[in-house]
């Protein structure tokens, strides 16, 4: 059975790098982009069973990304990933199905994965 | 009774009438102007009292014509006094008119005949010479003076010049034998009359007409001080509005600052000066509550004779600035010489008080309105910056805390595995961002505290750019530097001017993104050393390049980027700046791009005998670029 694949889409390298680590320890693939326009080829490119998405970034933010997923047909599980308040608000607006809030350990980010990730 | 006597009777009633209206004035203020009113008044009054009960009992006689000539020859002389009050008279026209007036009485009572050619002669040439001058001189006092005054003025000298005339005319149809000059000279008395009424006893609809004029100017030149954002501006022009409304020669406004029981003025600088607020005319008014009249300024408080002296304040009236409950001030004029109707001008100031009441009153409403605008703005900029400062932090502590609890299972898992270098220098560098930040905001709040430590020696401002574009070249970015060959020293705390160069230049390295450097310009201009920091970025919209400076702001072009700090560099920059007694402001950059700015007091450069001394600085200058100052 091939590996859950999951993108990470956040603008900070070294918050990719760390969480890219999280997941591999725990048997994930990992796709990385630095923003919501990368992380749209990125899923074409992958097409990974999970999202974890930034919201504030450059280019194309975590709101336009989602919009975009949607308008393409998209149905890939969305977790949002921010250091604001809101992150919960934010989530909703865009459908998410899960978030976590910066700074989050190891354990709440495996566990939101394992919560959305597909059972197929 | 025909339409002659029925005119003569009104001159006499009138005249009897004003000498009572006068004398009430007099009484309850007994001045020398208003005493001399009386003389006036009086000795027409008891002419015609004298003329009247002769006229019943002793018809005839010439002895009663010579009482009533003298009677009516004291009145040139009343005038002349009167023009001494009002805008003095030389000594020796004092002298000589006292003089004449006695040669002239003793004449019409030693010739027995008070009709007599000669003595008729003499009447005609005191009262032409004498009256004539006194009715000049009140016309030249009238055009001098304003307000209520001026109208006052002009009535009194009208009927001055009638009341003359009308004489010197009764005496010409005397010496002519012409009765038809008889009913002229009481048609001119008549106007005399009427005009010596309005000069001396204006009815109260007569003055509020009068003052009417003077009060709209008042308000038309002082309804926009209410938006006038200055308020010591305010001040002055409201003071220029009450002394031109007065007709005084200046006019002051105390601002009541009831928390220091003080007055505050605007001296002639501008700048507030406070005084307690008991302290002048002004200051007994305010207290008293009540209007204060002191015909006198250095004998009524010779405390601060001095500054009266200096305003050229010889009388000084005063009104508190009163609205309902609320004592906002007091309102002073002063003039050089004592008002010649000082209850118009006190009814006027009052009024003007009351205006100025009203219009501080507005101002203040405004100040405390916009007080509580910025007073949210900064309860909403805090609000931001506590969900900014809360999301920078999280970034970098979500990278610690991750990493450090990935290195915890490895370890858990397998304690023989190798460390992960990548993993722990993340940790490392964004423990040291997280420190960054939290100094930031510990500085921000320092300098807020205005407890910033400012260490400042003499320093080659060369030194200072060569030690921050070391760092940079440390990190692979090589800077260009333009700076002179001379040094530029400058007494600054070299540890903040640093920071604030660091600032500046990351700040432009993070919103250029096309990888273009910025340059560092350094040059001496007089007594000030200019630093610039030239970027290519994004630039800064125009309408911001003043709210940059201020906490937690962030031009609105660079809130959508994430990593934009906290708002508060530019604000550390500005205060560091200010501290050392310089400027630091934002340009554009031509071709776009910002251009940062720092003036720093940096005296001339030294003289050539440290050459030796500039070589070696030049030696340890680590500049690529050296080049010679920019024009620009």
């Amino acid at each position: 059975m091939p590996r859950t694949c999951v993108l990470v889409v956040d603008d900070e390298p070294d918050i990719r790098a760390t969480v890219a680590a999280m997941l591999e320890i725990e048997g994930y693939a990992v796709a990385e982009a630095a923003n919501g326009a990368e992380g749209l080829l990125a899923v074409d490119e992958h097409a990974p069973d999970v999202i974890l998405l930034d919201m504030r970034m450059p280019v194309l933010d975590g709101w336009g990304f989602a919009a975009e997923m949607r308008r393409l047909g998209h149905r890939t599980p969305i977790v949002v990933m921010t250091a604001a308040r809101d992150a919960a608000h934010w989530a909703s607006e865009i459908s998410a199905s899960a978030y976590v809030s910066k700074p989050f350990g190891f354990d709440d980010l495996i566990s939101a994965v394992e919560r959305v990730t597909p059972t197929a | 009774m025909s339409a002659f006597e029925l005119i003569s009777l009104a001159n006499q009633v009138l005249f009897i009438g004003l000498f009572v209206a006068v004398l009430r004035h007099a009484l309850r203020q007994p001045s020398r102007a208003n005493l001399n009113t009386v003389l006036l008044f009086g000795s027409i009054a008891t002419a015609v009292v004298t003329s009247r009960i002769a006229g019943s009992l002793a018809p005839g006689q010439s002895w009663v014509t010579s009482v009533l000539i003298v009677l009516l020859s004291v009145t040139p002389l009343a005038m002349l006094r009167l023009v001494d009050d009002f805008s003095g008279t030389p000594r020796w026209v004092q002298w000589a008119g006292t003089t004449a007036f006695v040669l002239v009485s003793a004449l019409v009572i030693l010739a027995f005949d008070p009709l007599a050619e000669v003595v008729e002669l003499a009447l005609i040439g005191w009262f032409g010479s004498i009256g004539g001058y006194a009715a000049f001189a009140f016309a030249r006092a009238a055009a001098r003076s304003h307000g209520i005054t001026r109208r006052r003025m002009t009535a009194v000298a009208i009927g001055a010049v009638t009341f003359i005339a009308a004489i010197v005319v009764l005496l010409v149809g005397l010496l002519l034998q012409l009765p038809g000059l008889s009913a002229v000279g009481q048609v001119m008395a008549l106007t005399a009359v009427i005009a010596f009424f309005l000069g001396f006893a204006p009815p109260t609809w007569v003055r509020r007409a009068w003052r009417e004029p003077h009060l709209r100017r008042f308000l038309q030149g002082s309804i926009h001080l209410t938006g006038l954002t200055d308020e010591r501006r305010a001040i002055v022009e409201l003071e220029h509005a009450a002394a031109a409304a007065l007709g005084a020669s200046g006019a002051s406004i105390g601002v009541a600052d009831p928390e220091n029981a003080t007055l505050r003025y605007v001296d002639a600088a501008g700048a507030w000066v406070e005084a307690p607020e008991d302290a002048y005319v002004a200051g007994r008014a305010f207290i008293q509550q009540r209007r204060v009249v002191a015909l006198d300024a250095v004998a009524s408080d010779p405390e601060h004779a001095d500054d009266y002296r200096q305003a050229g304040a010889s009388m000084v009236i005063a009104a508190p600035i009163t609205l309902g409950e609320k004592r906002l001030g007091v309102l002073t004029v002063y003039a050089s010489r004592a008002p010649i109707f000082v209850e118009d001008d006190l009814w006027l100031l009052e009024l003007l008080a009351n205006q100025t009441a009203v219009i501080l009153d507005a101002r203040k409403l405004a100040a405390e309105a916009s007080g509580l605008r910025s007073r949210e703005d900064a309860a909403r900029l805090k609000e931001e910056f506590l969900s900014a400062a809360a999301h920078d932090l999280r970034t970098p502590l979500t990278v610690v805390l991750g990493q450090a609890e990935l290195l915890e299972r490895r370890v858990a898992r397998d304690p023989s595995a190798p460390v992960d270098p990548a993993g722990v220098s993340r940790i490392a560098r964004e423990a040291r961002r997280l420190r960054d930040l939290v100094s930031e905001l510990l500085d921000a709040q320092r300098l807020e505290q205005g407890a910033t430590v400012m260490d400042r020696t003499a320093a080659d401002l060369r030194d200072v750019v060569g030690a921050v574009r070391q760092r940079f070249r440390d990190q692979g970015l090589d800077l260009k530097v333009i700076a002179p060959e001379e040094p530029i020293v400058s007494s600054v705390d070299t540890m903040r001017i640093e920071q604030v160069l660091d600032n500046l230049i990351e700040n432009a390295l993070k919103y250029t993104s096309d990888g273009k450097l910025p340059e560092v310009h350094l040059r001496h201009e007089g007594a000030e050393a200019h630093l610039a920091v030239v970027d290519h970025g994004v630039g800064i919209p125009e309408g911001e390049r003043e709210q940059i400076f201020e906490r937690f702001y962030r031009a609105s072009n660079v809130q959508s980027i994430t990593d934009t700090g906290m708002g508060l560099g530019l604000y550390i920059c500005r205060a560091v700046v200010d501290a050392h007694g310089g400027r630091i402001w934002a340009d554009a950059t031509p071709g776009g791009g910002s251009t940062f700015s720092v003036v720093l007091p940096a005296p001339a450069p030294v003289p050539p005998v440290a050459a030796p001394a500039s070589a070696s600085a030049s030696e340890r200058w680590p500049v690529s670029g050296t080049e010679a100052p920019a024009d620009a």
